[in-house]
């Protein structure tokens, strides 16, 4: 759950695109707002890129071969943990968004997006190991 | 219920005349299912894998499954909508007047539906190879 962002409005960029790239005296909820985001459009990208990549499947068994011998190489398994950020940031903050958009943890938001983080860091290094050594 | 958050005012701008947090609603939803099917999409294709990947044969073996059929249909239909309605609220983000604003909503509404009736043509595609 991602895009919807629980931040009140003093702590929305007034500017948004400026102000995601400005990183200079950001409190961490305007950090996980931008993030959020911006995971959500490479996220979102990726969707599109993903499902133009399983076309090769209909150009037979030579083309996806290849492509997976490529996608094996060290490069692309560091794009591989990239990605895997993106999923855990994104899908994490937002049980974090969505539990204190409901009411849940409102006082406590800051401490649960650090809990959640530290799970997110746990599954990351896990995913990370897992995508280099399989 | 908490005070209305920015979110909740986007999506409602990116709503227009629907309920207040009605697309919030959807988003959180959604995104409640994307965990559990996305955790189980990249435990399926790619943890349980060796190499991470399948090769052409072990692809068509394993999408030629009717379960694996149903829940990446089901991944798709919930994860496009997801997709283009957190787009459309960061574009909405950017202040387009009323008019550019109906366009955006317009724009949006038709690639989720491509994007849907592509990746639905491909997952049943890949039944018939």
């Amino acid at each position: 759950m991602q895009e919807a962002g629980s931040m009140p409005d003093t702590v929305r960029p007034k500017r948004p695109l400026k102000s995601w790239f400005d990183v200079r005296h950001r409190k961490v909820g305007t950090w996980a707002f931008a993030l959020n985001r911006l995971t959500g459009i490479g996220l979102s990208l990726y969707l599109i890129i993903h499902l133009v990549i399983l076309s090769l499947l209909l150009q037979g068994e030579q083309g996806w071969n290849d492509f997976v011998t490529l996608v094996k190489s060290p490069f692309f398994l560091t794009l591989d943990v990239i990605l895997l950020f993106g999923f855990l940031f994104h899908g994490l903050n937002g049980v974090r968004v969505g539990l204190v958009g409901m009411g849940i943890g409102v006082d406590n938001q800051r401490t649960l997006f650090w809990v959640l983080m530290a799970v997110g860091i746990v599954l990351l290094l896990a995913g990370a190991w897992l995508i280099f050594t399989l | 219920m908490a005070s209305i958050t920015a979110d909740q005012k986007t999506t409602k701008k990116v709503a227009g005349k629907d309920s207040a947090g009605a697309w919030w609603i959807v988003q959180a939803i959604t995104g409640l299912l994307l965990i559990l099917l996305l955790g189980l999409h990249m435990i399926a294709h790619h943890f349980v894998v060796e190499g991470g990947l399948r090769n052409f044969e072990e692809v068509i073996d394993y999408v030629s499954n009717p379960v694996i059929f149903v829940l990446e249909v089901l991944f798709l239909i919930v994860v496009t909508p997801h997709a283009m309605l957190g787009l459309q609220s960061i574009v909405m983000d950017l202040g387009p007047g009323e008019s550019a604003a109906r366009t955006i909503t317009w724009v949006f509404r038709i690639l989720t539906i491509v994007i849907l009736a592509y990746g639905i043509w491909l997952a049943v595609a890949l039944q018939n190879l």
